[in-house]
Parts: C-alpha cells; sequence; structure tokens
C-alpha cells in the first residue's frame, strides 16, 4: 500500500496551538512543531499534506509552517466533533486512496535512521495493508491512548495482527481483552499517532458520522476497531518514542527528547548535568 | 513403581477407583501397616507437583492419624509431644511441625498423642494449602492482576466518569449513582457444592439452582424490593467518606492505611470494595503514599475532591442464610465499578463478563477484607432463576494444570420456556422465607463438608451423588410447575444426604418447627427446605398457596414460642422474622439519581444530619448546604422522611433511660446473688495495682514441674481386679454413690460468649432424638442405677446464669423421667465482669503462645485486637463491665465454688437426711459425657482410702491447660494458667479430666466439718472460708458477645475470676489419688467444632452404650 498523501489533525480545541510551539530541532534549528512534522512526513516520501484545523486557525499555521506553507492544504472542522470527525473532514483531500495520518500535537523521535513515520510507511508497503503505530505503554497512562489487542506475528519481533483496538480502556479491560503475548507485565501496545490507512477507514468514518447522533462525538478507535474486521490490520512496534505535548512538561520532555538525540547533544547534557548540581539531592522516585 | 493404595487411590482417573473411601483403604490393617502407608503417603506428598493430590494426601494422613491409629490395639498410650513442634504449629510452620513430630514418631515408636498432634498439622496444612490455591486464583483471574501492580497514586489508571460530576438539576450537589441489587436464594444446596475447594476440584459435581430475590419483613414493608443498595457520589472534600447506614457508622477517611484496617470500625465492607473494585488498589498498601493523592489522581482536576460510598440492607438481619454481606459486597464494587467507567453502561444492569468480574472481585473483597463464602453467594447479581455450575479448567485458565475446576462457575438463567411465569408465581405464593433467629458460626461446618469430600467416605459419599439426583429433581418440578413435588424433593435433600453428609446441620429447634407445620398443616405442609449452610437462621416452608397466610401466621408464632422455650439452650441472635419475597428478574442495576431530591436511604440523614447541624450553616461546603435544603423539603412533603424530626432530635439528645434501668436490674441480680462488693473492691484495687493478672496466675518460676512416676497413677485403662470392680458394685447396690455434675457455667467456648446454658444445649442426636447435657447425664445414672437396683442421685450444681432455666427446663421435661432424687445446687457465689487491663490483653495476646492465624484472618485480628486495648483503654481499664445485658456482666467465681456451695446451701445435708447412707460422690464437668459411675472407678477410689480421686487422660495435642504433674516433688494437678512455662505441660502424659471421685466424710474433714454440723451455717461458712483462703485465685479473661443492631454481635474481651477445683489436689493435708482413664470416659466437649471427630471417631456411640433414656 503506498501513498504520498498525508492528514494532519491539530483541530482540538485545547490543542489548537501545541503544532504552534516553537522547538529547536535535531539539526540545532528553531522549528515550529508542524515544521518538525512535515519534515518527519517528507522523510517518509509524503508529498501533499492536508491539516486539519479549527475555524480561524489557517493563518497561524501557515505561517508555522514556513518555507512548506506552499505544500499544504487545510481544511476546517467547524464544530469540535470528535477526533474521527476530523480526519472525515480530509475525505475529499483523501479521496478514494491510503494517507498517512499523524496528530499534531505529537512530536516522534526515532531511533533508527528512518524516521518513526518512514517505517509506518515502509511496512503497509511490504505488507499491502493498514499499518498503525504502537508502543508499549505502561497501564497507569491508558487513560491517555487509545490500545489495540492482537497477536504477535510469528517471525516478527515488531508487527502484530491487530485484532481490536479499545480507546483509553480501563485497565480491567485492557486486562481482560488487549493482553498481548511477549510483553511485560502491565503493558499494553498503545497508538503512536502515526497510522497509514487504507480507504476504506474513510468509508467507515463516513458511515460513523452519518449514523452519529446530533451532538455526540465521532471517535477514531471504534472505526480502528472496525477495520481490524473487515481487512487484515496490522501494527508496527515503531523504534522510536513519541512525545505528547498535551501533557504536563510536555512540550519541555520533547524538546529535550529533540536536543539529546540531535547534534547539540552535548550542549544539553551538560545544561541538564549543571541544572542538576545546582539541586539538593532529592526525592528520587518520589 | 508405587503401588500404595492410597496413593493409587489418589492418582487414578478412574472414578470408582479415585473415590474410594478412607476407611474402605484402612479396613484390616494393623497400627504398623498404616505407620508404613502413611510414610508413603508422606514421601508421596512431598513428590507431587498437582495441588489437589497433595492436599487429599494430607487429608488421608490427618484421617489415618486422627481416626485410624488411636483405635488399634497396641499402641503406645504415653507417648510425648515435641514442644517445638507445637510451637511451629502455633505459628503455622506446619512443614517443619510435621517433619519434628515424626521424628519423634520414629523415636518413641506411635502414640495416640502424637498422632493428634499428626492429625492437627496436615488437617491445618491441607486447609492452608487450599486456602492459598483460591487467593492465588482469585488475583490471577483477568482483570483483577493490575491492581496489584498499583503502588502509587501516579500508578492509578482508573478515572471517575465524567457523568458523576455534573449535577442533574441546577444547584444541586454531584449526582449520585445508586445500585440496587437483590440477593440470592439456594434452592437445592447440593451439599455444599458450593465451597470453592468443592468446584475446584470435582467441577462436575458443583451445581446449585439459586434465585435472585427482592425481600420485604412481614409487617413491616409493604413490597418487597431489592434488598441491597449502594451509593456513590462525588464529594467537595478530599476524603472518603464511607458510610453504613445499617450499623449506623459513617467515617471521614483521610489517611490510606485505614482503608486497609478492617476491624478498626463496622465499615470493614466498604473498605474491601473500594480495594476490591481498583478504586484504592490492594498493591498499594503499606505504600506510605498520601490518600488526597490517590483522590486527586481518581477524580482528576487536582486537589479538593473526594468520594462517599453508602451501604444499605433495609434491616435485613445478619445471618439470613441469603448471602446479604456478599451481595452487598458486589453491590459497592459493581457501583465503584461503573462510577470509573469499568463497566460499558454506568445505569442499568450488567452485561455477562462484567457480573463474572464483579463476582470475582467480590471473592476477591471477600478475602482482603478477611471473611469468606462460597461461589454461588454473589448470584444477586445476575438476574432471575440460574443454575450455577462448576466448570472444568481448560488450556488458558489460570487454574489449568493446578485443579481440575475453575474458581469461578458458569451461570446459566433459566429462561421462560424453561421455568413459565406461572411456575414462578406458584413458587412465590408457596414459600415462606424466614429468619429463625438464630445465630450461628458456619465456618466449622464448611470444613468439615470440605474434608470429608476429600476423605471420600462411603455415607457421605452416596449422599453428594444423592443431591445430584434431588437437583436434577428439582428442576424437573420447576420445568413442570410441580411445587408440591419440589417441596418433597427440598425436604428428603435436608432430612436425607444434608444431614448425612454433616448432621450438624440440623437442631432441634429446626426439627420442633417442620414437626408443628406438618401438625398445623397436614398435607397441605409441602415442605422444608434450609438455606445457605445450617439450619436455624435463614430457612423456607412450602405449603399450599391456599393457607399461605394462616402458615405464616402459625410459623411466626411458633418461631416466637419455641424461641422464648430454647432461648438458655440454643444461641438466639434476634427475634425470628418472616419474609414476604419476590424473584428478581433483573439482577443488579443502576441508576443516577438527582442529589436535590433527597434520594438516600432516611437512615443516612437520620445519622448524617445531626453532626451537620452542630455545625454553622457557612462553614458547610454549598453541596452539604444544598443536601440539607433537600433533606428539609422531603421532611416536609415525603411519606417515607414522616416522623424523620423526631428521629432526629432523639439522635441529638439521647434518652438516657434504657442504660438505667439496666443498670438497676443488674444491681438487683448482684444483690440477690450474694455479689461481695467489698472483695471485688479489693480485687479491683490489686488488678490495677498490678499485684494480680494474668502475669501473676502462673507458679514459682523456680518451681520443678516434672512428669509423674509410674507409680503415681492408679491404672483404670487396662484391666481393674475383679476384687476392685466388686467394691465398687457393692457400694452401687447399698446406695453408698451419688452423682454431681458442674453446670454453672455457660461455656464461653461452646457458643463462643453467646450466654446459652451449656448444659441444656441439645447438642447431639443420640438415641435417634437430639439430647441435652443434662438429658444425657442422666441417661447414663440411670442405666447404672437399673443395672444395679438403686437410684443414684444426681446432683446439678448452678449457679445464677444457669438456675432458673435449669430449673424450668427440668421442670417442663419432668425431669426427664429420672427415678432418682435430682437436686439443684444453687451457687451463691458471684462476680462482676470488669475491663481489662492493658496489661492483660497484652500478655493474653502477645506472651502467651498463640496459633497464628494465616496471613489475612492475622492481619485482620491484629486489627482487632488494637481496636479492642483501644475499647479497654477507653472504657477505664479495671472498670466495672456494665454496658451489656446484666446477665452477660455478672460471671460464676469458678468451679471451686460449686462444691462449697453445696455444702453451704443446705442441699448436701437435705440430700444426706434423706439419704444418710450416702458415701461418695463422682463430680464431673457438664462436657465429659463418657463419665458415668462405672464400678471399675470408684472401687479404684474406694480401694485408695483417699478423700479424693481425680481421673486423668493421657494427653493429646488438643489438650491445653495443665495436667497431673510432680510439682517440687509432690504428684498434684496443675492449671494450664499456673504452668510457669508453656513447655513444661509438654512434659506431661496426663491431661486433668476433672471428674473426682469424693469421700464425703473424708472432705468435710477439709472444711473442719462433719454431717452433723452441716445445718450450723457458722461453722460451715467458717470453714469454706478458711479452705478458700488457701486456694489461689486465677485472673482470666474471657470473651462476651454483645448483641445490637439487627442481629449483629461484638465479642469483647472481659476480666473475671475464679478459683478451680483440681487445686484441691495441692493442699498437703488432703489424701489424694489419680486415676488413669481411658480417652473416651475423659474426653470433654468443649467446642461444638469438635462434635463431628466426636462422631465419627466412635465416642458418641461409646456414649449411647452408657445410657438408657427414657
Amino acid at each position: 500500500m503506498k501513498t504520498t498523501r498525508a492528514v494532519i489533525t491539530a483541530a482540538g480545541r485545547d490543542q489548537r496551538t501545541l503544532a504552534l510551539q516553537t522547538l529547536v530541532d535535531r539539526d540545532g534549528v528553531a522549528k515550529s512543531v508542524l515544521q518538525v512534522l512535515i519534515e518527519e512526513a517528507s522523510r517518509a516520501g509524503i508529498e501533499d499534506i492536508c491539516v486539519v484545523v479549527c475555524p480561524g486557525d489557517e493563518a497561524a499555521y501557515k505561517e508555522a509552517a514556513g518555507s512548506y506553507a506552499g505544500r499544504l492544504q487545510f481544511t476546517v472542522q467547524d464544530k469540535p466533533a470528535g477526533y474521527g470527525h476530523a480526519i472525515y473532514c480530509a475525505r475529499e483531500f483523501v479521496g478514494n486512496a491510503p494517507f498517512l495520518h499523524m496528530i499534531g500535537d505529537h512530536v516522534y523521535v526515532s531511533s533508527l535512521t528512518q524516521g518513526c513515520a518512514q517505517q509506518v510507511v515502509e511496512t503497509a508497503k511490504l505488507h499491502d495493508c493498514s499499518v498503525s503505530g504502537v508502543q508499549a505503554t505502561r497501564e497507569n497512562l491508558l487513560p491517555y491512548f487509545g490500545v489495540i489487542g492482537g497477536q504477535r506475528i510469528r517471525g516478527s519481533e515488531q508487527l502484530y495482527e491487530i485484532e481490536r483496538v479499545t480507546e483509553k480502556p480501563t485497565p480491567t479491560l485492557a486486562e481482560q481483552t488487549l493482553l498481548v503475548p511477549g510483553l511485560r507485565a502491565g503493558h499494553y501496545l498503545g497508538l503512536f499517532g502515526i497510522h497509514l490507512l487504507s480507504p476504506t477507514v474513510m468509508t467507515l468514518l463516513t458511515a460513523a458520522v452519518e449514523s452519529a447522533e446530533p451532538g455526540t462525538s465521532v471517535q477514531l478507535s471504534p472505526v480502528l476497531n472496525a477495520l481490524a474486521s473487515h481487512e487484515r490490520y496490522i501494527a508496527l512496534e515503531v523504534s522510536g518514542k513519541r512525545y505528547p505535548l498535551d501533557t504536563r512538561y510536555g512540550l519541555l520532555r520533547a524538546q529535550l527528547a529533540l536536543g539529546l538525540d540531535g547534534e547539540d547533544r552535548e550542549e544539553v547534557l551538560a545544561m541538564l548535568c549543571e541544572l542538576l548540581a545546582q539541586r539538593d539531592s532529592g526525592k528520587v522516585g518520589r | 513403581m508405587n503401588t500404595s493404595p492410597f496413593v493409587e487411590t489418589i492418582l487414578s482417573s478412574d472414578p470408582a477407583i479415585r473415590s474410594r473411601s478412607i476407611d474402605q483403604l484402612c479396613a484390616g490393617r494393623s497400627a504398623a501397616q498404616l505407620i508404613q502407608d502413611a510414610e508413603e503417603l508422606e514421601a508421596f506428598r512431598h513428590a507431587s507437583g498437582n495441588l489437589y493430590d497433595r492436599v487429599r494426601a494430607c487429608f488421608f494422613l490427618y484421617s489415618i492419624h486422627r481416626f485410624q491409629i488411636p483405635q488399634r490395639p497396641g499402641l503406645h498410650a504415653n507417648s510425648s509431644i515435641p514442644y517445638h513442634g507445637y510451637v511451629h504449629l502455633l505459628g503455622r510452620r506446619f512443614e517443619e511441625a510435621i517433619e519434628l513430630f515424626l521424628i519423634a514418631q520414629k523415636q518413641q515408636g506411635p502414640g495416640d498423642g502424637l498422632s493428634s498432634a499428626l492429625a492437627s498439622a496436615y488437617h491445618a496444612l491441607a486447609f492452608q494449602t487450599l486456602a492459598d490455591q483460591v487467593r492465588s486464583s482469585v488475583r490471577q483471574v483477568r482483570g483483577n492482576q493490575w491492581m496489584f501492580r498499583v503502588g502509587h497514586p501516579g500508578d492509578q489508571p482508573l478515572r471517575v466518569r465524567p457523568e458523576l460530576y455534573a449535577p442533574l438539576t441546577e444547584g444541586a450537589p454531584a449526582p449520585i449513582l445508586k445500585e440496587s441489587t437483590p440477593v440470592r436464594m439456594d434452592m437445592t444446596h447440593s451439599g455444599w457444592s458450593d465451597i470453592f475447594f468443592l468446584g475446584m476440584d470435582y467441577p462436575e459435581g458443583a451445581k446449585v439452582l439459586n434465585v435472585s430475590i427482592d425481600l420485604a419483613v412481614r409487617g413491616r414493608d409493604q413490597h418487597p424490593r431489592p434488598p441491597v443498595e449502594a451509593y456513590f457520589r462525588v464529594i467537595e472534600e478530599p476524603v472518603v467518606r464511607l458510610t453504613s447506614v445499617d450499623l449506623g457508622v459513617s467515617a471521614d477517611i483521610t489517611d490510606l492505611a485505614e482503608l486497609f484496617d478492617f476491624a478498626r470500625d463496622y465499615l470493614g465492607l466498604l473498605k474491601g470494595a473500594l480495594i476490591a473494585s481498583g478504586l484504592v488498589p490492594p498493591g498499594i498498601e503499606g505504600s506510605g503514599q498520601q490518600l488526597s493523592d490517590l483522590l486527586a489522581r481518581l477524580l482528576g482536576n487536582g486537589p479538593g475532591r473526594g468520594i462517599e460510598l453508602i451501604s444499605c440492607v433495609n434491616g435485613i438481619p445478619k445471618g439470613s442464610r441469603l448471602a446479604v454481606s456478599t451481595n452487598l459486597l458486589a453491590s459497592l464494587i459493581s457501583v465503584c465499578m461503573r462510577a470509573t467507567s469499568q463497566t460499558e453502561s454506568v445505569t442499568g444492569t450488567l452485561t455477562e463478563p462484567e457480573r463474572r468480574l464483579v463476582a470475582a472481585r467480590a471473592i476477591l473483597g471477600e478475602w482482603i477484607a478477611g471473611s469468606g463464602g462460597g461461589w454461588q453467594d454473589s448470584g444477586g447479581v445476575w438476574p432471575g432463576i440460574k443454575l450455577i455450575t462448576g466448570q472444568p479448567a481448560s488450556e488458558g485458565d489460570a487454574e489449568f494444570g493446578l485443579s481440575r475446576g475453575r474458581l469461578l462457575p458458569s451461570h446459566t438463567i433459566l429462561d421462560r420456556e424453561q421455568v413459565s411465569d406461572e411456575t414462578r408465581q406458584k413458587l412465590q405464593d408457596s414459600l415462606i422465607l424466614v429468619h429463625g433467629g438464630m445465630a450461628q458460626n458456619v465456618g466449622p461446618i464448611l470444613e468439615m463438608v470440605t474434608e470429608k469430600y476429600l476423605l471420600r467416605s462411603e455415607r457421605e459419599w452416596n449422599a453428594r451423588a444423592n443431591t445430584l439426583s434431588i437437583l436434577d429433581d428439582i428442576l424437573g418440578c420447576l420445568k413442570r410447575g410441580d411445587i408440591k413435588a419440589l417441596g418433597a424433593a427440598t425436604t428428603r435433600n435436608y432430612l436425607g444426604p444434608i444431614q448425612t453428609i454433616v448432621p450438624w446441620a440440623d437442631n432441634l429447634y429446626t426439627t420442633t418447627l417442620i414437626e408443628s407445620m406438618q401438625k398445623e398443616l397436614g398435607d397441605d405442609f409441602w415442605g422444608f427446605w434450609m438455606l445457605g449452610g445450617m439450619s436455624g437462621g435463614g430457612m423456607g416452608f412450602i405449603c399450599d398457596p391456599a393457607r399461605k397466610e394462616e402458615a405464616q401466621d402459625h410459623l411466626h408464632r411458633i418461631m416466637n414460642a419455641e424461641r422464648q422455650r430454647l432461648q438458655h439452650s440454643l444461641p438466639f441472635a434476634m427475634d425470628p422474622v418472616v419474609y414476604n419475597f419476590a424473584i428478581n428478574e433483573h439482577g443488579t442495576r443502576a441508576e443516577l439519581l438527582d442529589a436535590g431530591s433527597a434520594p438516600l436511604p432516611a437512615g443516612y440523614y437520620a445519622l448524617t444530619v445531626p453532626a451537620l447541624l452542630k455545625q454553622s450553616l457557612r462553614d458547610l461546603p454549598a453541596g452539604r448546604r444544598a443536601e440539607l435544603d433537600a433533606f428539609g423539603t422531603a421532611c416536609r412533603t415525603r411519606e417515607e422522611f414522616s416522623g424523620m424530626v423526631q428521629q432526629l432530635f432523639d439522635h441529638m439528645l439521647p434518652r438516657s433511660g434504657g442504660a438505667s434501668q439496666g443498670r438497676q436490674q443488674l444491681e438487683a441480680l448482684l444483690s440477690e446473688n450474694g455479689f461481695d462488693s467489698e472483695s471485688h473492691e479489693l480485687i479491683r484495687s490489686e488488678l490495677k495495682a498490678g499485684r494480680i493478672g494474668l502475669a501473676q496466675n502462673r507458679l514459682p518460676i523456680n518451681a520443678e514441674i516434672k512428669d509423674v512416676l509410674p507409680g503415681d497413677v492408679l491404672d483404670g485403662i487396662g484391666s481393674v481386679p475383679a476384687e476392685v470392680v466388686s467394691l465398687g458394685e457393692e457400694a452401687l447396690r447399698q446406695g453408698l454413690v451419688g452423682v454431681m455434675s458442674l453446670a454453672a457455667g455457660v461455656g464461653s467456648r461452646w457458643t463462643q460468649g453467646a450466654g446459652v446454658v451449656k448444659a441444656l444445649h441439645p447438642f447431639a442426636r443420640l438415641g435417634s432424638c437430639h439430647r441435652t447435657f443434662v438429658e444425657t447425664h442422666l441417661a447414663k445414672s440411670r442405666q447404672i442405677g437399673t443395672r444395679y437396683g438403686a437410684s443414684i442421685p444426681h446432683i446439678f450444681s448452678t449457679s445464677h446464669l444457669t438456675h432458673g432455666a435449669m430449673e424450668a427446663l427440668l421442670k417442663s421435661v419432668d425431669n426427664y423421667g429420672y427415678p432418682g432424687p435430682l437436686v439443684l445446687s444453687r451457687g451463691r457465689s458471684i462476680g462482676l465482669r470488669m475491663i481489662p487491663t492493658e496489661r492483660d490483653l497484652r500478655f493474653a495476646w502477645e506472651e502467651m503462645p498463640q496459633q497464628v492465624l494465616d496471613v489475612r484472618a492475622q492481619k485482620m485480628r491484629e486489627s482487632v485486637r488494637a481496636a479492642l486495648i483501644g475499647w479497654a483503654q477507653s472504657m477505664g481499664e479495671g472498670a466495672d463491665y456494665t454496658d451489656n445485658l446484666a446477665t452477660q456482666c455478672l460471671h460464676p467465681v469458678g468451679h471451686w465454688y460449686e462444691l462449697p456451695n453445696f455444702i453451704k446451701n443446705g442441699a448436701l445435708a437435705d440430700l444426706l437426711e434423706q439419704r444418710p447412707q450416702l458415701k461418695y460422690l463422682m463430680l464431673h464437668n457438664i462436657d465429659t459425657v463418657g463419665a458415668d459411675v462405672d464400678p471399675a472407678m470408684l472401687g479404684l477410689h474406694i480401694n485408695s482410702g483417699s478423700a479424693l480421686s481425680f481421673e486423668v487422660t493421657p494427653r493429646r495435642l488438643e489438650d491445653r491447660g495443665g495436667g497431673l504433674a510432680r510439682v517440687d516433688g509432690r504428684v498434684r494437678l496443675v492449671e494450664g494458667l499456673a504452668m510457669p512455662h508453656e513447655e513444661d505441660e509438654f512434659a506431661l502424659t496426663y491431661y486433668n479430666s476433672m471428674t473426682t471421685w469424693i469421700d464425703i466424710d473424708l472432705l468435710l474433714q477439709v472444711f473442719g466439718l462433719t454431717r452433723s454440723q452441716l445445718r450450723n451455717a457458722i461453722a460451715v461458712t467458717a470453714g469454706i472460708r478458711q479452705v478458700a483462703s488457701r486456694m489461689p485465685t486465677y485472673v482470666t479473661i474471657k470473651d462476651v458477645k454483645k448483641r445490637w443492631g439487627h442481629g449483629q454481635e461484638d465479642v469483647l474481651p472481659v476480666t473475671q475470676f475464679e478459683k478451680l477445683w483440681g487445686d484441691m489436689s495441692a493442699l498437703p493435708d488432703v489424701a489424694v489419688s489419680f486415676i488413669a482413664v481411658p480417652r473416651s470416659r475423659g474426653q470433654q466437649l468443649k467446642e461444638q467444632a469438635q462434635l463431628d471427630g466426636w462422631l465419627r471417631d466412635g465416642s458418641a456411640a461409646y456414649v449411647e452404650t452408657l445410657c438408657q433414656w427414657e
């Protein structure tokens, strides 16, 4: 499954400014989060990108995209109707083709030479099916993520056949239905925020939006869950880390991750050591 | 290859071999062969990796040592039990204990005492292994495991649902989530097959029919409704507020550790629910973390909020056998799970996987909070009528490879095709549900059932198979709609297999009720069924619907009358109750309520509003103020809140009338019974000053305590020479002998302080009827009297606690037709119980060797003890104990006084006038049921020429509390309380049976009296006082029950004082002998849990041979 198109969602009412923040990237250059994401997509061979935004945010996003602005299209989600609905807003841009989807409030740092999105895209190409990036996630973080349940694909260390997807499961439900053999106790495969999705997803999303009661929101996880029963759908345990920006100190963490992964690593380390040395020994682990 | 038939039985997959009974296996084998078998089983037990194989081997070993070896001839009677093995046993180090006992067995040869120690260790090890397995399975249930990993508030993955923050109407506090849950009624019982161990080893035999029902107390409630309610809400204070409406307790908890302290208050069940539902994950116990941090995580949006959990069972009394507490726990767990998105829907019913998880968590909660039930108990979570069956463990189950069955059974709900609406209605129209009012501990019964199941004794095993066919019959009756036949089947079940497996499930009260219903209704009485573990509490009576009203009235009447008649014989906790009921077709359900409409039970407001009213309104959080407003409106407008104002008023200004009335009654009793307030005050001051106490009971530390030498004891175990026997026979023929049974006590251990008269307890079926201790002793005297052509005078010593009840009962049964003189010798000594000192409580609980309980139960016990020490301090150490029924505040002052009282109250003088030839008395404890006026023992006594001959019996492990010893060279009995070193007792071969042969004239000499002086009150008093002053006074701690609410009970420790009869053997100027007697004669029945072993080891049959019933 191949694609050159990507959809980035940035229409969450609480997260609308996160992609506009500035970070110093691995190359030492200050960029907006949006630029970092566009470059991540580009490394994966993406040419056209659609950003789903809140009404009135196009200008700010265009500015944040800098020199990439010309490659972007914008789609507006008029009202907060759910994450699934936001992707559905990009249906015309996507057409009847596969597409890469990334969320606008995460920063991804790969531990390979390939980028995180690139790993997902190449897996989809190889297996010719939808692929979601996943990461082993401790159960205390379950309230923040969609989680997949499935079986490891024989002969592969990082690939899983997805059987079900549940949004923010309770640990009780996760333990009953989402345990994946091979993971450490109390760990589940949480969605990474990067997916390469087949056109079926847009069909399922359309059906979900059309059947939704007025005033309710449409989420992506139930649609991905339905996708698993429609066609082959696999998960890739991405070699890399995702850094959600909407958590406490999320932006700081993302910045440190980028800094420690790039050419200014020594400088960032020295800065951290200096900060540590100025502090009394604290309650480590508390 | 191992060829032991025992091992073969355990390992065989052929049911015919696997189900061979232990009796069958042991038949015809000698003691030496059995020891060899036991060695093979022991080796097999260690080598086997399978849990149930090991457990069954343990039970076989237990049975061999408890029932088989002691009955084989040629056993070493005087084996001594290594003290260190006993210490291991107390510390639950069972393997180490067994090892030491086996070494001793190798060195000394097999012996009765050692076998008793081994039996005890194997029994405990088997139950410990089973309990460990259930616990481990509960933890391994998917959906429960994560809770044990969460050790820090930051790891808590649960969040309270957003719907629970938003008020349903403007200005109202956060909404209230209410869960309503029916209770469960067990129709088939199936031989207690819902015990976890049974279901896990024999899933195909674990089956019950279980019905979810709503209840109403007849005459109190209008309509049946789900009796169990649980409420959850978010509050504006960062605390966990727990409220039990029925128990009248509410607490704001701010400390995480307090949530794990289950015995601190009456809120253990609510705490258990919070933990088992994962809101306070069990893994966080002992983490030292803050509850406020956990709440902040759970409730999001930073600190400042808390949760409130409320339970209510609408006044359904404890002991209803309808699994009220398990269903309440399940209801609380369910509401907590709904509140944190662990169920699909916040309201309505649950899905099947959710019900199963709630049931699994209820088991977890019961384990955590130290209680326990069967696997069908959370049946109220499911709707309607369901067949619950054990399930074989298969690959993928946590139990696979460990046990044959799964921990959790499966539930098949019977639909309208299987049981029509008409049948359901008929069942409701025919069945009368009652609570008979008795409160009993079912625990020992469940242990007996498990043991018998694993031993596969033939009768019991057949009975178990029979219960399964009765279940099929009952199912058939339901499908056909034939309730009359159903009644016949449940009756057959109760009278047949249930009582074959455990005879103690029945009692005199139940038998009387059934007979009365049969008599009253004739053919219209269709049947009886026992609810739960034993009868006397929750029970069902089935009758023709046309006569139901009349039958309900009759039953209520007869239950009250019988309760009145038997109140001193059986432990009743409350007045009997008749219920109305309806089948609940929904199972547990939830709804979201507007807090602005005062939707909580009226009792909740009665409990919480007084405290709020005492505060300034301005200091209350806005939510509380809004709630008070809503409550005020409800009081003015809603019928169920009428009378609330008066209730609040009474709550805030409690009346003191009740207490002062109780005090007056107590004072009257004290003065009637010759209470000596002067010596009471003296004892109090000595106690408070630390001059007397548990530690001071002991003999001096340098006292030399040695076992007796061979010539110190007369042999009553082997054959007694004919000429000695004929001395006794001649004395009997001449009417020289009387019997004195000590019946002044209430048997604290027998009913755990329930205060019934032990002598009047119909403790066993002998000669096909329930017999009291009194009747049994009279039957023995009757038989001996008949044999020797003489009527034997029988004296029962009584006290203020027992005299009235004994007199009334004996009158009502016309002295059981006893032909000889029957005398009640009323005690005139009485003590007033005191609040114990912390010093004595600590000595009893910390210094004395204690049986360590399993880990959770031990934790619970420590928590209870800490609370009791706090109680003692707050009540005032050494203060009079008066906060109970007057009779529960008094105590008899020890059995030493019973014989002096017999002299003092003139009864001896009367008897001697009536029967001047009377020369000997056999004095014995009320529970020494094997003691009779055996001419051989009497001959030994006469031949010895002693004033007193004490009967002693070879010691077994359970015989604790002193024994026969050489103390500084003198042979005497030593009380356990007086032993300076615990281990000294283990060197003593003989235990005191308390049965004493008395030469009346020689005894009177000890008191400085002669027969002619018996009417001289001054001489008698002086003589008794003089001897009393030479007797040591022991301080003891006893348990006393305090009953309150709807069948609730507290057990409290109290201090009392006593002088003990055995110390007469220490007086240097009294000629004393000791006679060794067989165990069947000397054994005492101290606890009801002993009864089953007593029946099975042939002791009961032996007693029957001694008796001649009226």
